[in-house]
């Protein structure tokens, strides 16, 4: 690859794409730079007030809950007038030491903020005062534990129990009445030492659900809200640019309009890799803006580098099949939707589980939140998408011709082309087969991050059917491409050769899942179960067997879908099941021996 | 120049090319005529390295047309000539100059000078903006940027109107003058018999005739004889107060004489009619139907 051509047909890129620029676009452009902006400037400030006003709360300035309520935004602070909450202007009245609800769900509400709220307040309140020891009198180092016992992550920070009160009152749900009345009233509990009148109470119900004071009970798994919001906000904006280049890339294929370009002395791969650098660097561009913005490091911008070449190569695979713009934005849409989940849901349980690294979208929060993310870690999250970007890209580039190009085919059998340009022999086979392995890795890990919230007894066996779905597709989907493209014999001397070709190619591929130890997910039940091959058992005899009959079961189940290939779709898809039903047994047979 | 040795391309199993085999010396013009679907676009589109041959062998300019080197040299217009409508005609043409590694000077110098030649002075406005045949124009600019020594183009007259077209025709006459190599194709069979040096006709992807326009004339062509007479003769019309015999050779020619002869006429003049391209082509393409 000429790297002088890649460039010039990048600067053309830009030339071309601001020829194409009216003002529609860029007011579009703007607005969404603007909304993306505002969104972040609202989380970086850590003040996301969407809901603020909610609730109108008529207080007293002599009681002690005036304060909170006043420096709450979500309450809009009324005279006490009992004619404006009967009239139903109000939603809370706080006059004296009875707090009045309105007797209906959004009154309801409103008293369960306002615990909320008396609780901050009061951990502000506390956390000022000069004696800490007496404010926070007990202190509890968490220490999260995993569901077998063993111990995966210390994410405690001090913790005080300051038994503020309040757990002497009467019901307080306000569910039922109209009026509650707060008994532990300016608190004065033997038990809490809470006597300062300046801290309300509001009876009932624990004053405390998260963060540095509460009882046990209250405590929850940590939820790093701002910075996954931020973490997104390096996601959001590439939606936008892939729209761009999807239609560019489609541009090419409609009314032929690339095919001078193929003429010209720069190769396919050239071509494309000059369409989709300027889109490369707008995304890097954005991507370093938001980290200063938001205050990322280096380290943001590293995880978030394969993400935007995901999103690019996904794209312009799905510009490459699609047959319209209407086709194109559906793909697009999927794409976006798709690559969004697998990046968000994992990013949720960073605080939480290793298999969030899954997706490099985790290394941003840990970066926003100024943890440490080991190299392994980091490799760990990026590089299955890395190798699933170059795949993609690779699939894009082998229909980049003349004779796919400007074809109209529905999009699987695009699919099939784009599969089959990679394949003239067995040896290629096991290449694409192989090169296949992140994309199992990736649907792997995010099959276990979606179940790994059930029981273990359902979704073990579950994840392992999956897996073997997942694995004898990667094995053969290709193969039968290329029976589609009369590749190969179709004897089934030569279908058992491509076959073995393929498992061949698998079981070498696969030992790239070793990378999962680098985060030690094995030693997850879930993990050990997707990763079995990878995770030997101490008998050396079964440790063995159980490095080669990976081999075995690989060789046999692609030798019997690529049988099936050589006969017919029909005959492909029931070897396929037999495959799946074949590799799922084998997998609970392992994992049975392994437990 | 070019030489094209058992050339075949199949489609998932439909044939486009048979298995074509010609050549084009350097500065000649060459012209593959046939109906739709006889396989023309398809063999200059592997000849122009676009289309990977499924058998046989083609090289350009010295090097086979599976080297992206081959396509330095090389200048190709495709039927269809859409190019990038938001850009100018002299950004467009620098871009593929660029691409081509043409020093800036020179591709700029050049450019206007094809231009010129081309009498295209909108060179600043969108591409977009320009008619079909300034739009045709600039694809034949863009042939040129890098001076190649080949050219391949497929129908360079395609819906353009009489006098864009004779232009286009008249330039092809000229870049070949200057010692350009030039294969293309038509559907108009005037314009082939007009500018080629050498033809081929092409039929469901077969080569069925070859050779200089004369040369397919006398093998495939049939001479005809219009024998006016002053008399009525079996088969003659009455023309202009004469009557006219079309005949096929002189044993023709003379049966017809004796004819008028024994009914007290006389010929009063013989005329023959060379078949055209056109003529011998429809005929080609029905023995090739009926076979």
């Amino acid at each position: 690859m000429n790297p002088s051509t890649v460039l010039r047909i990048a600067r053309w890129e830009v030339l071309k794409g601001a020829g194409a620029l009216d003002r529609r676009r860029i007011v579009a452009g703007v607005l969404a730079l603007v909304v993306a902006g505002a969104i972040g400037g609202a989380v970086a400030g850590g003040d996301v007030t969407h809901d603020a006003g909610l609730y109108r709360v008529g207080v007293s300035p002599d009681t002690p809950f005036h304060g909170p309520v006043s420096d709450d935004p979500t309450f809009v602070v009324e005279e006490p007038d009992r004619a404006a909450f009967e009239s139903g202007d109000l939603d809370l009245l706080i006059s004296g030491g009875t707090i009045h609800v309105r007797n209906d769900r959004k009154g309801r509400a409103a008293l369960a903020e306002l615990r909320t709220t008396v609780l901050r307040y009061n951990d502000r309140t506390l956390a000022g005062e000069p004696n800490q020891s007496a404010a926070f009198p007990v202190e509890v180092n968490l220490v999260y534990e995993t569901r077998d016992g063993e111990t995966t992550a210390d994410v405690g920070g001090g913790g005080g129990d300051s038994s503020s009160g309040g757990d002497d009152g009467g019901p307080a749900d306000g569910g039922q009445s109209g009026d509650t009345t707060a008994p532990g009233g300016t608190g004065g509990d033997s038990s809490g030492g809470t006597g300062d009148s300046s801290l309300p109470n509001v009876g009932g119900q624990p004053l405390f659900s998260s963060g540095q004071s509460g009882s046990p009970g209250d405590i929850q798994p940590p939820f790093p809200f701002g910075a996954l919001v931020l973490a997104f906000l390096f996601v959001v904006p590439m939606n936008f640019v892939v729209q761009a280049y999807g239609a560019s890339v489609l541009r090419e294929r409609i009314d032929r309009r690339g095919e001078l370009l193929l003429v010209s002395p720069a190769s396919p791969g050239e071509i494309v890799a000059g369409k989709t650098l300027p889109y490369f660097a707008v995304m890097i561009a954005i991507a370093v803006a938001t980290a200063v913005w938001v205050g990322g490091g280096p380290l943001s911008i590293a995880a978030v580098v394969p993400i935007a070449l995901v999103f690019l190569a996904s794209t312009f695979v799905a510009a490459m099949f699609a047959r319209s713009y209407k086709e194109l934005t559906f793909l697009t849409v999927t794409i976006s939707v798709g690559l969004t989940a697998f990046l968000f849901v994992p990013a949720v349980f960073t605080e939480v589980t290793p298999i969030a690294l899954i997706s490099p979208l985790s290394v941003v929060v840990r970066d926003l939140l100024g943890e440490a993310v080991a190299p392994g870690a980091y490799l760990f999250a990026t590089l299955p998408l890395y190798l699933s970007a170059v795949v993609l890209f690779l699939l894009g580039v082998g229909v980049y011709r003349e004779e796919d190009m400007f074809t109209q085919r529905p999009v699987h059998l695009k699919a099939l082309d784009a599969f089959a340009s990679r394949i003239r022999s067995a040896k290629g086979v096991a290449a694409v087969t192989a090169a296949l392995i992140p994309f199992v890795f990736v649907g792997e890990l995010l099959l276990i991050a979606l179940l790994y919230a059930l029981p273990l007894e359902v979704t073990i066996p579950l994840l392992l059917v999956a897996i073997a779905a997942v694995e004898e597709l990667a094995k053969s989907v290709h193969v039968y491409a290329g029976y589609v493209h009369e590749r190969f014999q179709r004897s089934a001397g030569a279908a058992v050769a491509v076959g073995a070709a393929s498992g061949l190619g698998f079981f070498l591929g696969e030992k790239l899942t070793a990378i999962a130890r680098l985060v030690q997910l094995p030693e997850l039940p879930l993990g050990e179960a997707a990763f079995t091959t990878v995770s030997g058992p101490g008998d050396a005899g079964l440790a063995v067997l159980l490095l080669f009959a990976p081999l075995a079961l690989h060789v046999v189940t692609a030798g019997t879908t690529a049988v099936g290939a050589s006969r017919g779709a029909r005959r492909y898809l029931a070897t396929y099941l037999a495959a799946v039903a074949l590799h799922a047994t084998y997998n609970l047979v392992v994992v049975s021996l392994v437990a | 120049m070019i030489t094209v040795e058992d050339l075949r391309k199949e489609y998932r199993g439909v044939v486009a090319v048979a298995g074509s085999t010609f050549s084009v010396d350097a500065g000649e013009v060459f012209g593959i005529v046939g109906p739709n679907g006889a396989g023309k676009t398809t063999t200059l589109k592997m000849l122009a390295g676009l289309v990977e041959p499924t058998r046989g062998t083609a090289t350009v300019a010295g090097h086979d047309v599976s080297d992206p080197e081959m396509r330095r040299n090389l200048g190709f217009l495709p039927e269809e000539s859409p190019l990038y409508e938001e850009m100018t005609p002299l950004s467009y043409l620098r871009f593929f100059a660029d691409l081509y590694g043409v020093d800036r000077e020179v591709a700029g110098r050049r450019i206007h000078e094809s231009l010129d030649e081309l009498e295209l002075d909108v060179r600043n406005r969108p591409i977009g903006d320009l008619s079909k045949g300034m739009t045709r124009k600039v694809a034949i600019a863009r042939s040129l940027v890098n001076d190649p020594d080949v050219l391949i183009y497929d129908e360079p007259a395609s819906g353009l109107d009489p006098v864009t077209t004779n232009y286009v025709l008249e330039f092809v006459r000229e870049l070949a003058a200057e010692g350009k190599t030039v294969l293309f194709s038509a559907h108009n069979l005037y314009h082939v018999e007009d500018v080629c040096d050498r033809v081929v006709i092409m039929d469901r992807g077969d080569v069925v005739a070859r050779g200089t326009v004369e040369e397919i004339q006398d093998t495939h062509g049939t001479t005809e004889y219009r024998v006016y007479t002053s008399v009525a003769v079996s088969d003659s019309v009455a023309v202009d107060g004469r009557y006219r015999t079309v005949v096929e050779d002189l044993d023709g020619v003379e049966a017809v004489r004796e004819q008028a002869t024994e009914r007290n006429g006389e010929v009063l003049d013989i005329r023959t009619v060379e078949p055209s391209l056109e003529d011998i082509f429809l005929d080609v393409a029905a023995e090739d139907s009926e076979a």
